[in-house]
């Protein structure tokens, strides 16, 4: 797959700190991907000079092949910031006609496009509601249906769940999924790594403004493996555990969770068991999730008191 | 062109169709007008009906006169009391008057400073001025009669005057007392529009930023254009508000000068503006006008813009780093007070040209005449000096605004201010 967008040592310094500091990834057309960081790490700068809003202090943005032009790229790109909102005394289909012309569609297009979207989303009824009178939920979605509507190649999401219930969660997770399906490309900001695990195919991590991850989700699992398998005996006693290539770490009763020793393989492991007569009824790799390799990662660094896991 | 177009769009119209505006808009001028009329009838009807007693001891006033004078002027009655004077001395009010004047001996030739209507009450100066007036009639026809001054030498002696007013060589045509209306109202006119309208940007980008939109729209639109936006989009509200009542105005001035003398307060209007119209330049000050409202709104409201996207919601917050802005318009009107006295003295000239006060004080010199009062050489330098000015603040503030609309936290001081106007992009 071609790359839609390549960022190469991107450098974004502030009078007191490093924002982004020599940053380089890319991101191929038509996939999700996740970029990750605990809160302050330059995730937000880093959009922001993807969209054009900062100019970096150094270092190269390529989008579509060619390099980045902020006046003319912005047309293909939606960003739903973090930090979003809406004008409260405009109604809600004026607002998004607004929005859609604002990324340079004709109020024609614009309108076309946004009778398309609130069918697909059911807000028809509300063209005439205003802003002010919208659930949490409800402005969201007209968020997000402003943000993709005028079929933009890029969509960047920052948090883009937040505040959201599990019904409206997951009607935009799908829309997230058509639309990737459709071939636009959809970066993901956030620090909730259970979504990252579900969504993205490819992630990076950043803290502190540097990157400290890059490849795809189950690269770095593998990656950051520890061992750690769950298998499905009864409880050992005192003189197998004694003998035995691996070391228990969790033992319940039908259930041991044991970390392999070094130099041996699963397979040293269960020619173990079996040569012993004990029963097994399962077998599984602990592959570590997202979260622990984050925490595990970010955990020394000074900014990760502002981290909440979620 | 085509987004700062739909962003001018947007908050053109958004605030156009709001019911304040309509209210507001519609609410001056008929708080204006009543408040001509209302003033003209309050005065009418204010005056006491004063009843007094008129003990005479100078023996000069008779009855007749008196009730000559009463009849033209009703809002008082004056009576002579020669009867028991010593019970309306007591208590006036007993014997059915308010109060009572007591004239002493008097000599015709000297008059006196010492009368007084005493009363239970207090009276104001408009009524002991109108029983003033009362009686020096009545005194001055006592006066002629004395020194035998006819009929025909009393008109002259009345009508023969020397007056002086100003009169500029260069502009035959020019009133100073006219001028001096116009300047002021043109110049209070611009000092209202930079004060409300330029809150009304510092407002409208302030709303921007809590309403956390401003992210949203700067990666559809450079922060410039959306300021350029706001800032056009309200100056046109500011024009159409002023175009209605300008309106509002000639349909004023035509409908009463068809119903003619119906109206007294309103033709007085009228006439006064006959003599405007005809007495001045009025395509000229039009045109100024319209280039110093623009001008001065560029200036300032850009400034207010940058105030509104440094700060959070906190509006005392937004008050208090408006401070120093507010105040330059405030000056400008002290400067104009100053200028309409003297329009052509060295504060004047200086403060007409420096692009701060500019709008207001030359508003205020130019009706005095071009190029009388205001050489050409100084209104020119003046436009060119307010045209670099707003230039420069709209750079200026376009500076701050792109730094200071992504900005939260902590309200930044004027120093970090202008670190945001110099370092690089």
């Amino acid at each position: 797959m071609a790359e839609l967008l390549q960022v190469q040592h991107l450098k974004k310094y502030f009078a007191n700190q490093k924002a982004v500091d020599d940053i380089s990834f890319s991101v191929e057309e038509g996939s999700i991907f996740g970029l990750l960081g605990p809160n302050g790490a330059g995730k937000t700068t880093l959009i922001r000079m993807i969209t054009g809003i900062f100019y970096p202090d150094a270092g190269q943005i390529t989008f579509q092949g060619k390099p980045f032009d902020p006046i003319h790229d912005v047309r293909h790109i939606g960003y739903m910031p973090e930090e979003r909102g809406l004008y409260k005394k405009m109604k809600i289909g004026e607002h998004a006609l607004y929005l859609a012309q604002l990324k340079g569609l004709s109020r024609s297009d614009a309108m076309r496009q946004v009778k398309i979207w609130f069918e697909r989303l059911e807000m028809e009824s509300w063209w005439n509601k205003k802003v002010e009178d919208l659930s949490k939920g409800m402005s969201q979605k007209l968020q997000f249906v402003s943000t993709v509507l005028h079929e933009p190649r890029l969509i960047i999401l920052d948090e883009p769940f937040s505040g959201l219930d599990p019904v409206n969660s997951n009607l935009i997770k799908d829309e997230i999924h058509r639309l990737a399906k459709n071939g636009s490309t959809i970066i993901f900001s956030t620090h909730r790594m259970e979504q990252v695990e579900e969504i993205c195919q490819q992630i990076i991590l950043v803290n502190r403004g540097q990157k400290i991850l890059d490849g795809t989700v189950n690269s770095i699992k593998q990656q950051y493996k520890q061992s750690q398998y769950r298998i499905g005996i009864p409880a050992l006693n005192e003189a197998h555990l004694a003998e035995a290539p691996f070391e228990l770490i969790q033992s319940k009763e039908n259930e041991q969770i044991v970390r392999i020793a070094d130099g041996k393989s699963s397979n040293d492991v269960l020619r173990f068991l079996i040569d012993r007569s004990i029963p097994v009824h399962s077998f599984v790799e602990i592959l570590p999730s997202l979260n622990d390799i984050f925490i595990r990662l970010v955990e020394d660094t000074p900014v990760t008191r502002q981290f909440q896991p979620a | 062109m085509y987004k700062t177009f739909i962003i001018i769009q947007r908050e053109y119209l958004t605030r156009v169709r709001k019911k304040t505006f309509i209210i507001s808009t519609l609410l001056f001028p008929i708080l204006y007008v009543g408040l001509i009329f209302g003033m003209g009838f309050l005065a009418e009807n204010s005056k006491q009906n004063l009843n007094i007693a008129l003990i005479d001891q100078s023996g000069y006033f008779k009855q007749v006169d008196l009730d000559r004078e009463n009849t033209l002027d009703p809002s008082s009655k004056i009576s002579l009391v020669t009867e028991r004077a010593t019970d309306v001395l007591k208590d006036p009010e007993a014997a059915g008057y308010d109060g009572f004047i007591r004239l002493p001996k008097l000599d015709w030739r000297q008059g006196s400073d010492q009368i007084f209507i005493e009363a239970k009450k207090s009276y104001g100066s408009g009524t002991t001025a109108t029983v003033e007036a009362k009686l020096n009639r009545i005194w001055n026809r006592i006066k002629n009669d004395s020194l035998s001054i006819d009929e025909n030498k009393q008109v002259i002696l009345q009508a023969s005057q020397l007056s002086v007013r100003s009169k500029n060589m260069d502009d035959a045509s020019s009133n100073a007392n006219i001028a001096e209306v116009i300047g002021y109202v043109a110049g209070l006119l611009i000092y209202l529009i930079l004060l409300i309208y330029g809150s009304q940007v510092m407002m409208g980008v302030m709303e921007e930023k809590t309403n956390r939109i401003a992210e949203v729209l700067v990666s559809s639109v450079r922060p410039f254009q959306m300021m350029m936006g706001k800032i056009i989009g309200i100056g046109l509200v500011a024009l159409t508000q002023f175009l209605l009542w300008i309106g509002f105005v000639l349909i004023v001035y035509n409908v009463s000068k068809a119903s003619g003398e119906s109206m007294s307060a309103a033709t007085v209007m009228v006439g006064k503006m006959q003599q405007v119209f005809t007495g001045i330049n009025v395509p000229l000050i039009l045109f100024c006008f319209g280039f110093y409202f623009l001008g001065g709104f560029f200036f300032y409201s850009s400034l207010y813009a940058a105030i509104g996207s440094a700060v959070n919601e906190d509006l005392r917050e937004a008050q208090s780093l408006s401070f120093p802005i507010t105040m330059l318009v405030i000056i400008s009107i002290a400067l104009m007070s100053t200028a309409t006295a003297n329009p052509t003295g060295p504060i004047a000239v200086w403060a007409s040209i420096i692009p701060f006060s500019s709008p207001i004080v030359m508003m205020a010199r130019i009706p005095y005449g071009v190029p009388g009062t205001v050489p050409w050489w100084q209104l020119g330098l003046s436009m060119v000096m307010l045209v670099i000015g707003f230039l420069g603040t709209v750079w200026f503030a376009g500076k701050i605004y792109r730094t200071g609309i992504l900005m939260y936290g902590k309200k930044p001081t004027w120093g970090e201010m202008l670190k945001w106007v110099f370092r690089k992009s």
